[in-house]
């Protein structure tokens, strides 16, 4: 299908469209943005850098109930499927990174509680024009108009929005909009090719990531990762936001008489994550948390995916108190190889 | 005034000492206006060492953050000194872990550098947007001088320093093995304006501002792994039996979570703000810590963090302690 | 509030004084509302300042710590402690927006069978106007 046009005095009925299903856009949560259902149409705001929290917390929420269960009892209350649900204005590298998580959770075992929200879920790309200062994600594969993982890609043009369907899903949804659409003219594409160009050369920060999985391996022992996670403090705040981090816990909650089991985000920082019952924990300084969180992004997953487990959005950097830098990292990793 | 040749000499020194096992100073960060905490072995690494407005982050914390590893069959502990630089609020935090005996003197070298007001990160990254290569930032009479890649600027006092240093009544450190430079004149007299703001509003309009704020919480733990005061080896948080704190994110798990680790810094909390200026959501944890302090200090005339021969606020009293809300 | 409302307390009660000074209200067979649910504790000293917050979170409208008289702590000093503890738990709850009628503090002795039965009726009385504990009350609706 080709491209198709939105002009933004018919934003309103695009929302209404959307808003059939449940609409999820980024809003003020606290002091910062987030991904939450819309009740009203004055809240779709699109102007915005990223989201703080990225959106696999609606795919992947940081608490998620598996099962229901009464004390005593041996029934399961499994929850409803997911509802129906539109991401609207995900970042390129968010929806790139959602495509590294779908991997991991489709791997050896499929796992519902995720896949079943994927599949209900229909993203809504925004074409990156103002990348923020950490922002890496030419170095990595993507770009600011990535369109993997997206089922349509919007590109502000100022006037009206390029919309790029890119999946079926994408295709059905410009079907429905009909008469709020006009066919992109090719002046239009050219000129959403500019803004796209325009934002990838704003993007700064960078690394060669060629060889960097083997590169790893080979400091397994360095004396680098020690020095580099003397700062570490030892909180999430790196992996709760990043958006291909997907590890997670499960826990039995009771109250009363009722209980769930939920399973909640865990991180690899945080010391118990890998604290045996005995008392034994197989990573026991911040070293080796450091050491598993970069390898783990682009080594491992590299090893069982083929692909690095990192978008280059930026949020580590940026929100890592006492300025931990992945890419500062790696590039000592490259000096350090040679 | 910051000297930092004297800075680096007496860094040098240090880390040549026997005893000495490594010093813990500030070193400029990879980009803008981000600086990291140095971990300094080597009298080469003294090059690294900064001490300016961007000196944040209270290293205190890193005293009893290093994980204790159990020495193997036949070697010796390691009983060398941790030398550590210090500005007023941070060496408040290692004379209340003297009171609290979490750290023991002879442990611990402690440099101290008379602070002049740190700079408020974000306001100064918002004034200042998409810098890349480090910036210096020096203090001047009354305003910062922050030298930016096309040219020095200088912005007023006021405008970029820290929340926590608007009202700072302890710039100087108040106990160290060696003091760098002068002292400089306290400016603070106490007052806490959000606290004061917020205690004028109605309880609902006091529930609705934490409720939102606590229900953005993503329970990263930074504040309190930030938290030179939180140091407990197994947190009440991580305990798993009882588990009075469940792990899901929800208003009511976090409320609690956030009235616990409130709580727990009453009569301790050296106002350092380092768990609101680490918290990735931009939640305002001063703003419930310095009501405690508040409180402590006003109704209990008690503060921490001064004198190491004191006994820790919880585990003293007094006999004529306020009762009036006793029934 | 409907009539009908019975609040749910929770107290923790010293061994030593309060707890008596209950049971001799108890074995006086005085009349009092029986919101109360009792929990003994050593000492009004060992009351965990998470006890008050878990009592609310788990269906607690109310909760009252009560000990000895300051100066007959069975165990010299506990009372003193928890004074200090609890004022300011009092105070960080009426901060965060939590009704400060919902948490409350006496001293009752052994032989104060009467000042129990005041002091569970001001209690439940309070309670009552507070109403029902929801803000961060532990329950589905937060599933």
């Amino acid at each position: 299908m080709d491209s198709k046009k939105l002009t933004k005095d018919k934003f309103g009925g695009f929302i209404d469209l959307l808003s059939k299903q449940k609409l999820y856009v980024p809003q003020m949560a606290g002091e910062t943005l987030r991904f939450a259902p819309v009740d009203s149409k004055d809240e779709v705001n699109l102007v915005f850098s990223n989201t703080a929290v990225p959106p696999k917390s609606v795919l992947f929420p940081q608490t998620e109930t598996l099962y229901e269960y009464e004390a005593g009892g041996t029934e399961m209350i499994i929850p409803e499927g997911p509802e129906e649900k539109v991401l609207l204005g995900v970042r390129p590298c968010d929806a790139r990174a959602l495509t590294i998580v779908d991997k991991l959770f489709s791997w050896d075992i499929d796992d519902p509680y995720y896949l079943k929200k994927r599949e209900a879920t229909t993203i809504i790309g925004l074409a990156c024009q103002e990348p923020g200062i950490n922002c890496f994600c030419t170095s990595v594969g993507g770009g600011p108009a990535s369109t993997e993982g997206l089922d349509l890609l919007l590109t502000d043009l100022g006037e009206g929005y390029l919309l790029q369907p890119l999946t079926e899903k994408g295709e059905k949804l410009c079907q429905d909009a009909g008469e709020l659409l006009v066919d992109a003219a090719g002046e239009d594409n050219q000129a959403a090719d500019k803004v796209h160009q325009e934002a990838a050369e704003k993007i700064v920060r960078n690394i060669n990531v060629d060889g960097i999985p083997q590169k790893l391996e080979d400091l397994w022992e360095s004396p680098l990762w020690k020095k580099v996670s003397d700062a570490c403090l030892g909180c999430g705040a790196c992996t709760f936001l990043c958006p291909t981090c997907h590890c997670f816990d499960i826990q039995d909650e009771m109250e009363g008489f009722e209980g769930r089991r939920c399973r909640v985000w865990d991180s690899c920082m945080f010391k118990e994550y890998t604290l045996h019952t005995s008392g034994h924990n197989p990573r026991p300084t911040r070293r080796e948390r450091t050491r598993n969180r970069v390898n783990h992004k682009y080594s491992y997953f590299v090893k069982n995916f083929g692909t690095i487990a990192c978008v280059g959005c930026g949020r580590c950097i940026n929100n890592c108190p006492v300025n931990i830098d992945i890419l500062d990292i790696l590039s000592q990793v490259v000096k350090e190889a040679l | 005034m910051v000297d930092l040749e004297k800075l680096k000499n007496v860094a040098k020194d240090t880390v040549s000492r026997e005893d000495v096992k490594y010093l813990i100073g500030w070193r400029q960060g990879t980009y803008g206006f981000r600086v990291s905490p140095l971990f300094m072995t080597e009298p080469e690494d003294a090059d690294k060492l900064i001490f300016s407005p961007l000196c944040v982050n209270n290293l205190a914390t890193y005293l009893t953050l290093a994980e204790k590893l159990p020495v193997p069959r036949g070697a010796e502990p390691d009983t060398r000194k941790v030398a550590l630089m210090v500005k007023g609020c941070d060496s408040r935090a290692v004379v209340q872990q003297l009171i609290e005996k979490g750290i023991e003197r002879e442990s611990v070298l402690v440099i101290g550098c008379p602070c002049q007001g740190v700079l408020d990160l974000e306001k100064v990254e918002e004034k200042f947007p998409g810098i890349h290569s480090p910036v210096d930032v020096q203090w001047g009479d009354d305003k910062f001088i922050i030298n930016l890649p096309d040219g020095p600027q200088e912005v007023p006092r006021e405008e970029l320093l820290a929340k926590k240093c608007l009202n700072c009544r302890y710039p100087n450190p108040v106990m160290s093995d060696v003091m760098l430079w002068e002292e400089v004149e306290a400016w603070g007299n106490g007052e806490y304006a959000d606290v004061k703001e917020l205690e004028e509003k109605d309880s609902q309009a006091r529930w609705s501002f934490w409720q939102d704020k606590f229900e953005s919480c993503i329970r990263c733990y930074a504040c309190r792994n930030a938290c030179p005061m939180c140091y407990c080896e197994d947190c009440v948080l991580d305990r798993l039996n009882p588990q009075w704190i469940y792990r899901s994110n929800n208003i009511s798990e976090n409320t609690v979570f956030h009235l616990a680790r409130a709580f727990h810094l009453v009569g301790r909390c050296i106002e350092c703000g380092e768990c609101e200026r680490v918290c990735p959501m931009g939640l305002p944890l001063m703003t419930l810590n310095r009501k405690l302090v508040k409180e402590v200090r006003d109704k209990y005339d008690f503060e921490p963090g001064l004198d190491p021969e004191s006994k820790p606020f919880q585990s003293s009293y007094r006999p004529d302690d306020q009762e009036d809300f006793i029934l | 509030m409907s009539e009908q409302y019975d609040p749910n307390i929770v107290a923790f009660l010293c061994n030593w004084c309060s707890y008596a000074g209950a049971d001799l209200a108890g074995t006086s067979r005085t009349h009092y509302p029986a919101n109360i649910n009792i929990i003994r504790v050593m000492c009004s000293g060992r009351v965990n300042p998470l006890f008050i917050i878990n009592a609310l979170q788990q269906g607690a409208d109310g909760v009252l710590v009560s000990g000895c008289h300051p100066g007959d702590c069975h165990y010299m000093e506990g009372n003193f402690y928890a004074r200090r503890r609890f004022g300011l738990m009092k105070e960080l709850l009426e901060y965060v927006g939590v009704d400060p009628k919902r948490f409350n503090m006496s001293w009752v002795s052994a032989s104060e069978g009467s000042k129990w039965k005041d002091v569970v009726e001001d209690v439940v009385e309070k309670a009552k106007e507070a109403g029902p504990f929801e803000q961060f009350r532990r329950n589905k609706i937060n599933w």
